[in-house]
């Protein structure tokens, strides 16, 4: 945040920058290509979510070194539904520790769908975070003595991820907790097998809410990019998360991030992702930049539809596949920092 | 590829505009491709030394940001009005001159991305070699834009103690912006002055290339921006040194 006048200057020259930049041309030209694609429906489980406008659209990009690309509707905010259960994630890790966290979520891709009620035989244990029954388990294990005060350390955690304040939309909220039986069913069903404790109501709150939470895809693009520089916000310099869980989190992206599209995301786009059926998609280049699309029309998986398609193009234009070896950085380069032609 | 370069001064009178006309007419006269574009909203002026007065234009850049009409619908070829010997093009992409156009621009603010993509836009269409931005003085959103987008800055300035320091700030700011070139011009030099002292001391005090030296000049004053004065006078020394600094921004 600016607190010299000489800050001021930097800021507002570094946005004037990314403005001019041939990486801002090129998001652009894929905005406008992608806008006319009209495939996918708005996810209409909740009437809140069947409200959206399945023309919003907008793609941003934020860099480790704290510069911001956007384009289209980069200030409409919507619900980050499941893009909230890596975040989570990693909070419980800091508080409960790796084993702890492992003894009650696993790690192994399900490749069934976010909402399958299904426990790993062996332990009772949900398969992995980023499955709706593994992110009810993981708010389970948030620290904090009463609900409000563990509602309180999960805002303030988005906050730093974001460098703003992160509220909660109470319609979305209260429309989830009347409506989210299947969810609850889950819950019920972990207590019988003794994986989630406390009081369900309370822990299934926590759940709802962090789905619930308001975010624009710009707060999505430095979300991630805070992933991607290790966990520390590349704008305020504030840490988010402890640097040894960030190698956690992104594994589970990895893995689990795209629901049961998965693997053939992790085979083409190739980088950690977590989507929502809200219509954001946050994609992390580990070391260089977050990637944030804001699309609500969902394909039959519950992935924007334009969203995959935007990360797919952004990643292949510019190497970014985690396991590319003969990828041209210095195309990256030119586009970040070059004057273009 | 087009060459951006914008033109600047920190405060006004320096002579920009009309260094900028001459300049985009004498890369014409060279062959080359020549956009100008007037960013000066708040006080546009450039299309007079090309023979135009407000009335002609029909489209500008304001309608442009407005999302009345396409870039290149804003672009007057004035290629013809500087006369046969010039065998390239120059495109002229005027500000408005009517004051509730200027006082709407003024209200609303220009959006940075919409300039940033019509420039762009506009290069490709017109196939332009050069894109000469004509700027505001001083510092405001879109003269810093406009330095961000550039290839080569120029910045304009007289030697006249209210330039030195506006001079330095805007030396600084295109180093902040990673111009990849930065030419100074100092222009309106009394006769009486060393050329070569002024070109040593203005490169030492600002670390920067300086372009030219342009002595002061009762013909270009005479001449009133009634027309380009390297066209006019092509052998008259200061049109000489204006052909010099065109060739630096060419090559």
């Amino acid at each position: 945040m600016p607190d010299t006048p000489r800050d001021d200057l930097r800021l507002l020259l570094g946005d004037l920058q990314a403005i001019a930049s041939p990486l801002q041309t090129f998001l652009e030209e894929l905005y406008e290509r992608l806008a006319a694609m009209n495939d996918g429906a708005v996810a209409n489980y909740i009437p809140e979510l069947a409200r959206a406008n399945p023309a919003w659209f907008s793609i941003c990009i934020a860099t480790v070194d704290g510069k911001v690309f956007q384009v289209g509707d980069y200030e409409q905010p919507f619900t980050i539904q499941s893009v909230s259960k890596p975040f989570m994630y990693g909070l419980a890790l800091e508080d409960r520790g790796r084993d702890d966290v492992l003894r009650r979520v696993g790690v192994e891709p399900t490749g069934d769908a976010f909402n399958a009620i299904i426990l790993d035989e062996a332990s009772n244990r949900p398969y992995n975070p980023m499955v709706n029954a593994g992110a009810i388990a993981t708010a389970g294990l948030i620290g904090g003595s009463d609900p409000t005060e563990r509602l309180n350390r999960v805002l303030a955690m988005f906050r730093r991820y974001a460098g703003r304040e992160i509220l909660m939309d109470a319609a979305v909220f209260t429309s989830e907790r009347t409506t989210g039986h299947r969810n609850r069913a889950i819950a019920h069903l972990m207590r019988n097998f003794g994986m989630v404790e406390g009081v369900i109501d309370e822990t299934l709150d926590l759940y709802f809410q962090q789905c619930s939470l308001l975010a624009t895809c710009r707060d999505l693009a430095l979300m991630g990019a805070t992933l991607a520089s290790g966990g520390v916000n590349p704008l305020s310099g504030e840490r988010a998360v402890e640097a040894r869980y960030v190698r956690d989190i992104l594994s589970v992206m990895y893995t689990c991030g795209m629901y049961d599209y998965s693997g053939q995301w992790a085979y083409e786009v190739g980088l950690p992702a977590k989507s929502g059926v809200g219509g954001g998609i946050v994609a992390v280049a580990p070391g260089r930049m977050g990637i944030a699309v804001f699309s609500p029309a969902l394909d039959a998986r519950g992935n924007s539809v334009r969203g995959v398609r935007a990360c797919a193009e952004i990643a292949r234009h510019f190497d970014l596949h985690v396991f590319e070896q003969q990828g041209d950085a210095g195309r990256l380069r030119a586009a970040l920092s070059g004057r273009g032609g | 590829m087009t060459r951006i370069v914008s033109i600047h001064s920190f405060r006004g009178g320096t002579g920009k505009s009309n260094i900028t006309a001459n300049l985009a007419a004498l890369a014409a006269a060279a062959g080359k491709r020549v956009g100008v574009v007037d960013t000066d909203i708040q006080s546009p002026g450039i299309h007079v030394l090309f023979g135009l007065h407000g009335d002609d234009m029909v489209h500008t850049l304001n309608h442009y940001l407005w999302g009345q009409c396409e870039i290149q619908q804003a672009a007057l070829d004035v290629s013809e009005r500087l006369g046969t010997t010039v065998s390239g093009s120059v495109f002229l992409i005027p500000s408005s001159m009517k004051s509730g156009e200027i006082a709407r621009v003024l209200r609303e603010g220009c959006d940075p991305r919409l300039l940033t993509s019509g420039l762009r836009r506009l290069a490709k269409a017109l196939d332009l070699d050069l894109l000469l931005i004509d700027t505001h003085p001083g510092l405001n959103e879109e003269t810093l834009l406009s330095i961000a987008l550039s290839h080569t800055l120029l910045i304009i300035m007289r030697p006249d103690q209210q330039d030195y320091e506006g001079t330095g700030v805007t030396a600084e700011v295109a180093a902040a912006l990673d111009v990849p070139r930065t030419l100074l011009v100092v222009n309106k030099v009394p006769p009486m002055f060393d050329a070569a002292d002024v070109r040593m001391r203005v490169a030492q005090t600002y670390g920067c290339e300086v372009g030219a030296v342009l002595a002061h000049s009762d013909d270009v004053m005479a001449l009133a921006s009634g027309g380009i004065f390297a066209l006019l006078q092509p052998q008259h020394v200061l049109s000489v040194a204006l052909h010099e600094l065109a060739v630096l921004l060419v090559n």
